[in-house]
């Protein structure tokens, strides 16, 4: 009875996770093949595509353009969001009700429609910013928000901040020096794993970055984009590499998380 | 003049008043305990002497300089937490040093320091130990020992022993006790624990509501309640309505009167007792606890429900519920108190 439980449960996450799987190794193999037309087995393997993708100059400086907007964006949020969250928790606790209202905003409007809000706004400006990173970046800082605050909060709750604090206060510290040899490190798991959430979500971005920038500034899903059209094997061989970097990504995060080392 | 004094020390935490017009000294290698329930106010004292909370009015000196607005990285006092409050991403040793480290003092040189502070608080190879991998007794004595290193004018412990079992709390206390009397420290010591108290102080400052209720040696204040409260807070008193104590003790009460558990014998056939443990009662057995050592009865004498503590001699002495007795009292012992 008792085996017969176990095999079916593992049956149902074995066939659930198979079925999630052929998608992506489907792909896989599409972008190994060389050609794969009306037979049901490709003619045969080669890398070319993975070849011909990392070779070709637009591909890496698109990349390249994807991580630089990601890694600003979510440096100025980690620049804001940290002292603010310790702002809030050491001096105004109870501001942290309002803020996890203020995070949701940006899942409660659906990109279109915020982006089409931006255009508006920013259209006549007299600053230059629709079409260049830099509201790309504004934006994605607003999206890496919940995930930035939600984590470090958890990890703020996990400390005794207030009696640390006091603890460095009366051994000498400055409040910065206490915040930065004693609250920081101790924050280090959960904005390490917000950080690298965030990250592999904005690589993935695409709706603001087409309405917003477009092909003014290409970025990665913006030249996948472009690139519908080429090859189909390619394209695959596109999405392979970007699966690729995200899995590394949430990899390096999950091992980042687990880690009891403080 | 006193080492530490207070001066009509005030605080508020908007409306409310936390505690008012506080007024005490205490002299250097004193140990003195703020005693009282939860609320009453002295931790906020406690945090208030330290920096960490600012006083509305009033003046704290130490050592003959107004540190009332000092901020409390240069007011030299030390501070151990009931929280522990250790910094958990540091080893033992960097938490210790920790304190020297912001007065520019490498951990190189103050190593034989903090060598000396371990061997004090009996932690010596533990130095590259973290927080979470001591017990809360070596918790608290790494706390200890960062507390001390920084050679602090005043000690102050906020609950430090009420997040640790008995018998852990028992030698941690002592272990307070021998390292405050070795380094002469003026202590200043938080809890809710009269036993505690009474064990560890030189003087308590009994505080109830924001207000110093009584304070004095421990024996003093065990003994001779003042009021009602200092009487409900210490031991078991019981407290006999004037009316009553009038009838049967015959003495001009104006207000209740106080009588401990021990200070109350059921009279044994056949035993001799002393001229002033005298004017015998009948009483029936309410209730009755084992405590160990001790019996605790409840007992109905007439209108009033008494406590008395008998020690646990054998068990053949525990008497049944319902029975009935003969009470004696040491008259020298009961204690009119005020309000």
């Amino acid at each position: 009875m008792e085996n017969n439980q176990q095999l079916l449960h593992k049956s149902i996450v074995y066939g659930i996770s198979s079925l999630l799987l052929i998608p992506i190794l489907a792909t896989f193999i599409y972008s190994l093949s060389s050609s794969w037309g009306a037979t049901i087995l490709p003619d045969g393997f080669s890398l070319k595509w993975y070849g011909e993708l990392l070779t070709d100059p637009r591909f890496i400086d698109a990349f390249g353009r994807s991580l630089f907007i990601c890694i600003a964006s979510l440096a100025l949020a980690t620049l804001l969001v940290l002292p603010m969250i310790f702002v809030i928790f050491y001096y105004y606790p109870k501001l942290d009700k309002v803020m996890n209202i203020l995070i949701l905003l940006p899942f409660a409007v659906p990109p279109v429609v915020s982006s089409v809000g931006l255009l508006q706004l920013y259209a006549d400006s007299t600053f230059q910013l629709i079409g260049t990173p830099w509201i790309l970046i504004g934006t994605y800082f607003t999206i890496a928000l919940p995930f930035m605050y939600r984590a470090i909060a958890n990890s703020f709750t996990a400390i005794n901040l207030k009696d640390l604090i006091d603890a460095a206060h009366l051994l000498g510290a400055s409040t910065s020096k206490a915040f930065l040899l004693i609250i920081l490190p101790n924050l280090k798991k959960g904005l390490l794993a917000s950080l690298f959430l965030s990250f592999s979500f904005l690589l993935g971005e695409f709706v603001f970055a087409n309405i917003l920038v477009g092909t003014r500034y290409e970025t990665l899903q913006i030249y996948l984009y472009n690139m519908r059209q080429t090859s189909g094997h390619f394209t695959s061989a596109l999405v392979m590499t970007y699966f690729a970097f995200i899995f590394l990504c949430t990899w390096l995060a999950s091992r980042l998380t687990r880690g009891n080392n403080l | 003049m006193s080492y530490v004094t207070i001066n009509k020390l005030s605080k508020r935490f908007g409306d409310v008043t936390v505690f008012e017009d506080i007024e005490f000294t205490i002299e250097q290698g004193e140990f003195v305990t703020l005693l009282g329930p939860s609320g009453c106010g002295k931790s906020t004292l406690l945090r208030t002497l330290a920096g960490l909370d600012n006083a509305n009015k009033g003046e704290i000196w130490v050592d003959g300089v107004d540190i009332t607005h000092t901020q409390p990285q240069h007011r030299e006092i030390g501070m151990v937490f009931q929280s522990y409050a250790l910094f958990p991403n540091m080893t033992v040793e960097d938490n210790v040093a920790f304190g020297l480290k912001m007065k520019g003092i490498s951990k190189k040189q103050a190593q034989g320091d903090i060598q000396k502070m371990l061997d004090l608080v009996e932690l010596n190879g533990k130095e590259k130990f973290y927080p979470h991998e001591l017990s809360g007794g070596q918790r608290q004595r790494v706390a200890l020992a960062r507390a001390l290193i920084v050679k602090p004018r005043i000690l102050l412990l906020d609950e430090p022993l009420s997040a640790l079992d008995a018998k852990i709390r028992k030698n941690l206390r002592q272990q307070i006790l021998d390292i405050q009397k070795e380094l002469n420290l003026t202590t200043i010591f938080v809890t809710h624990d009269q036993e505690e108290a009474m064990l560890m102080s030189d003087r308590i400052f009994l505080m109830n509501q924001g207000e110093i209720i009584q304070q004095g040696k421990p024996e003093d204040i065990y003994t001779k309640p003042e009021n009602e409260f200092v009487a409900g807070f210490m031991g078991h008193y019981n407290l006999i309505e004037a009316e009553t104590a009038k009838q049967w003790f015959d003495i001009a009460a104006t207000s209740k009167v106080a009588i401990r558990p021990e200070s109350i014998y059921i009279k044994e056939a056949g035993r001799q007792y002393a001229d002033h443990i005298s004017t015998p009662k009948l009483a029936t057995v309410v209730t009755h606890q084992l405590l160990g050592n001790v019996i605790r009865y409840s007992l109905q004498v007439e209108n009033e429900l008494l406590t008395v503590d008998l020690l646990n001699r054998s068990s053949e002495r525990l008497m049944p519920e319902g029975s009935t007795i003969e009470l004696l009292f040491n008259l020298n012992e009961i204690q009119p108190v005020g309000v």
